[in-house]
């Protein structure tokens, strides 16, 4: 399983010393996610999930241990071989969007491909392409504050896999949404992990959750568990006699 | 390349979203910009038309003025250092009378072959001819000031009373002296035939011979030595140093201050840029660390925030520059914007526009790539101050408004120090001002207590004075005599004022240091003599006038806006009698309120229009395009203190816009949460207002008495704004300050504030 392992993180631990005592956010986290897998990590507020995945994505720095992103060591690289890192390799979903205010929704998807290389009119095309998939094709030229929460976060994530990143980190994406767009959002996640994309979403919500083909729990920075759902539509007898 | 491209579309989407503030920032760097290239142009040397004139006339460096013209001035052009010669001419004092004025002029005899030294440069018209007897030409800036044309009659009159009419020939540049009116006598050139016959009478004419130099700058010594060899046969003395001098005159001030305030407003754009990039960058910081996680390296943002907020600089830069260009090409000539010194401007403020925003730039690369870091304003308590002051039932919005102004220190700081410096240049700017309406209103404080000057012209000198004397508004007639005198060792001459008596009945120079004189022998000067011959008062002074010693005691400075301040003042009894009767004027003060113009019209018509009759001309007239930059200027600072405030304004609302639910939940009304924020903003803007005009009151006296040290005048001329003016200048600029900070507030708090996290 190893060699198909997109991200790998061993012994990872994050310790917070900006204040009078350390903080231990992170305590020794050892994960593994394959190519194509859903993984959720749950855990309730300050179990250290955002962390852990800030750290994935390169946005924070590792304390100790490894990161391995598609069989190479990043958390060694330097700030900036992180973010050329990120461009084609990691896509990011926020909480709160994270649109770039000033920018239009065409700008906004566009900006990542334009950073990866691709000449406007790819970018241009691309953006077409996924603002049509995600129902936006219309909104193109609007401004993120003309937008509903839920079309800002499609936009977000529009924007996170305009260059087909081999993992797209996810935080918190509905922790802002009301229950209807929360679904929408889901709806399209559900979507492009079944075309085959890696993902990792933070949440607190179990419903959101479910969603995932694996949920790995934290409790003050470390896995309290680890397991893989079993879906209704793939329970087969096999695989059930296998679980239990 | 892809960086490029997507760092484009930021800066594009960003500067779209702040036009205006952008603008601003153009326009104040612009104007910056545009005065300090004015400033520099005037101040070098190459506006100064005489470089040009010199070189096109190959002038001569050293013009000698003898009353013969004997064996000794061959010696002189056998000295050391002299190529050529011109001359020596005869010259002849005439009056010129135009349109019913009476004008000083002399008279050259020339070759109708011009010399190949110092040739007048003809621009108009063409040189004498032998087959026109009665042909002048006139030197330029003489003839404009007659509104002279080819072919217009020319009358002058003699010293013996008869009248002679020419017609001009030619009008010419010349750089053998000043222009007219700042150098008197004007200059024509004749025909030695034609001067024989207007002036026959070989004793009252003069020499005047020009010497060309292999090296300019042994003007000074051949001077001296043509001083020792000539002895009383010279008369005066000129070296190209004061005709240069006398060239250059308004444009030196003017370039002075241009500079003053470009440097100050340099100071004060920066800030503001500084603000600017610093308040633009604070506001970003989410969307910088969006514009990281999606792949931007530290330095790859921190390149794109200098691009954005270096790019309005330098586009301010490149705007202020063809402005700046254009000023000066339009005021002195495109072929005198000397290259060097406009590309070191455009070089320094450019660099000191990266500098300004490097800092800023580089703060927002190092934000942390984590979209959801909060940046909130440090500081969450009350100050003991604050908690007093609510405790006391003051207005929470004062109270409230006061604790957000300094929540960041360095913006608020800045927004203070960026808003003090433009006020301090404006309330200098209105010292100027109040000085030169010191000057207009008071002008017996600059030396100018008379305000007409008679000279008898065909009356007998007792006649003329019997006749100002008899006028209702006149309050004093004081005889005067202006000469030339040789300064020792100076090799050049300077002016002796003598007028009025020494002992009683002396005239009101406006002594500020020192004493008055009391007696004959005593005198006093201005700081340009005293900055010349290098004494202090109370020093002796020995002068030669017309060839006989004048020694004085210089016992006080005076206020002297004449001649770079090179005059010396003594009582008309101090001088030797041959110098001195009869009086070649007389100095007329005035009733308080007496109409200077109806008091010369009535003296003209009395005396049957014999008497000559001279308005003095103020310092302040002179200066009037002074206040033509003083507004301009205030304009440009107006918009560099807008900017800051706009800074100061976006981003105080951004910081507190999520207090602003807070305080509607607790209770504030709109116009309450509305009063708080422009309190914040407010409180910065009266602090930086109040402290500029406090400093810029306290210095202004002393920087325009530096000025006038430096320029001859002398200390001792500058006056601070007005109370009033100040107040109303203060007034005026809080007032605009809230009334701008008031629209977003406003917006702000009648906004639907939601309560998510930034």
């Amino acid at each position: 399983m190893s060699d198909e392992a997109v991200l790998k993180a061993i012994n990872l631990v994050k310790i917070y010393s900006g204040g009078a005592v350390p903080v231990p956010a992170v305590r020794g986290v050892d994960l593994q996610v394959d190519a194509g897998e859903f993984v959720a990590v749950m855990g309730p507020s300050g179990s250290g999930k955002s962390t852990l995945v800030h750290m994935l994505g390169g946005l924070d720095s590792r304390t100790s241990g490894e990161i391995w992103l598609d069989g190479k060591r990043a958390d060694t690289l330097s700030e900036s071989a992180w973010a050329l890192l990120r461009r084609k390799k990691i896509g990011f979903v926020f909480q709160f969007f994270n649109l770039v205010a000033n920018m239009t929704v065409a700008d906004n998807v566009e900006l990542p491909a334009l950073l990866a290389g691709a000449s406007p009119r790819e970018a241009r095309e691309r953006r077409e392409d996924l603002l049509g998939a995600l129902n936006l094709g219309d909104r193109a030229d609007a401004s993120p504050a003309q937008l509903s929460g839920g079309e800002q976060q499609r936009v977000a994530l529009a924007r996170a896999l305009a260059n087909q990143p081999s993992v797209l980190l996810a935080d918190e994406p509905t922790g802002n949404l009301d229950s209807r767009n929360t679904r929408d959002v889901l709806r399209l996640l559900g979507r492009v992990h079944k075309d085959g994309q890696t993902i990792v979403m933070v949440t607190h919500d179990a419903r959101v959750a479910a969603l995932a083909d694996r949920v790995v729990s934290l409790l003050d920075g470390e896995i309290v568990d680890d397991g893989r759902i079993a879906r209704p539509r793939r329970r087969t007898v096999g695989e059930v006699i296998d679980l239990r | 390349m892809s960086t490029a491209r997507a760092g484009s579309r930021w800066i594009r989407a960003d500067l779209r979203a702040r036009k205006g503030q952008a603008t601003l920032t153009v326009l104040a760097v612009a104007g910056i910009v545009a005065a300090l290239i004015t400033a520099v142009t005037l101040l070098e040397d190459s506006t100064n038309p005489w470089r040009g004139l010199f070189a096109q006339t190959e002038g001569a460096h050293v013009w000698l003025y003898t009353r013969d013209n004997t064996a000794q001035l061959a010696g002189v052009q056998a000295l050391d250092g002299v190529t050529a010669t011109a001359g020596p001419y005869r010259s002849a004092p005439v009056t010129a009378l135009q349109d019913g004025r009476r004008e000083p002029a002399s008279l050259r005899a020339m070759p109708a072959t011009p010399p190949r030294v110092a040739h007048p440069a003809v621009v108009e018209g063409g040189w004498l001819d032998p087959a026109q007897p009665d042909g002048v030409v006139v030197e330029r800036s003489f003839a404009r000031e007659l509104r002279l044309r080819i072919g217009a009659p020319f009358t002058v009159v003699a010293l013996s009373g008869q009248r002679h009419t020419l017609y001009v020939r030619g009008i010419a540049d010349s750089a053998d002296q000043g222009f007219y009116p700042e150098w008197t006598p004007g200059l024509g050139w004749v025909l030695p035939e034609a001067l024989d016959r207007i002036e026959p009478m070989l004793g009252r004419s003069e020499w005047v011979t020009g010497l060309r130099l292999a090296d300019a700058d042994a003007a000074q010594v051949v001077s001296q030595r043509v001083v020792v060899m000539l002895d009383d046969q010279l008369q005066r003395l000129y070296t190209w140093r004061e005709i240069r001098a006398a060239m250059e005159l308004d444009n030196r001030l003017l370039g002075t201050m241009l500079a003053l305030f470009g440097v100050g407003g340099l100071v004060a754009a920066a800030l503001a840029l500084a603000n600017a990039a610093g308040g633009r960058v604070l506001g970003q910081l989410r969307d910088l660390a969006t514009l990281k996680s999606m792949g931007f390296t530290r330095g790859q943002v921190a390149l794109l925030l200098l691009v954005e907020h270096g790019a309005l600089g330098l586009i301010g830069v490149a705007l202020g520059t063809v402005a700046g260009w254009a000023v000066t090409a339009l005021a002195v000539g495109a072929s005198s914007v000397a290259p060097i010194p406009v590309l070191t401007i455009v070089a320094g403020t450019a660099l000191a526009v990266l500098a300004a925003v490097g800092v800023p730039a580089w703060r927002g690369g190092r934000t942390p790539p984590i979209p959801a870091a909060p940046s909130q304003p440090p500081g969450g308590r009350l100050s003991r101050l604050a908690r007093l002051a609510l405790l006391v039932r003051l207005p929470p919005a004062l109270v409230l408004g006061t604790r957000d102004a300094f929540t960041r220190r360095v913006p608020a700081f800045l927004t203070v120090f960026g808003l003090a410096v433009p006020m301090m240049m404006i309330t200098i700017g209105l010292g100027v001002w109040a000085t030169l309406d010191n000057f207009a209103r008071n002008p017996e404080q600059v030396g100018q207590h008379a305000s007409l000057y008679v000279r008898p012209g065909k009356l007998e000198a007792a006649q003329a004075a019997r006749l100002a004397g008899a006028d209702r508004d006149v309050a004093a007639v004081y005889p005067g005599t202006d000469v030339n005198a040789l300064a020792p060792g100076e090799g050049r001459s300077v002016r002796v004022r003598a007028v009025g008596g020494s002992a009683s009945d002396r005239y009101p120079f406006p002594v500020v240091e020192g004493r008055m004189y009391a007696e004959p022998g005593e005198a006093v000067a201005g700081q340009g003599l005293l900055d010349l011959l290098g004494v202090k008062i109370g020093d002796r002074v020995r002068l030669t006038v017309g060839g006989s010693p004048l020694i004085v005691r210089v016992v006080g400075r005076t206020v002297e806006p004449d001649q770079d301040g090179e005059v010396l003042s003594v009582g008309l009894d101090s001088l030797a009698a041959k110098d001195s009767v009869p009086p070649e004027y007389y100095a007329l003060a005035l009733h308080p309120g007496a109409g200077r113009d109806e008091v010369a019209a009535r003296l003209l018509a009395e005396s049957g229009e014999n008497l000559e009759v001279q308005a003095a001309v103020n310092p302040a007239d002179r200066l009037a395009m002074i206040r033509v930059v003083i507004v301009a200027l205030t304009a440009v600072l107006t918009l560099i203190g807008l900017a800051n405030l706009l800074t100061a304004s976006a981003l105080g609302l951004r910081d507190h816009a999520a207090d602003l639910a807070v305080l509607k939940a607790m209770g504030l009304t709109p116009r309450q949460v509305m009063a708080t924020l422009v309190t914040g903003t407010g409180l910065l803007v009266v602090l930086g207002v109040v402290a500029g005009a406090a400093a810029g009151a306290s210095v202004a006296t002393g920087l325009i008495d530096l000025q006038g040290h430096t320029s001859g005048v002398g200390a001792g001329i500058g006056r601070p704004p007005s109370p009033v003016t100040l107040a109303l200048a203060v007034l005026l600029a809080v007032g605009t300050a809230l009334a701008v900070a008031l629209i977003p507030a406003r917006r702000a708090a009648r906004a639907q504030v939601p309560i998510t996290a930034r």
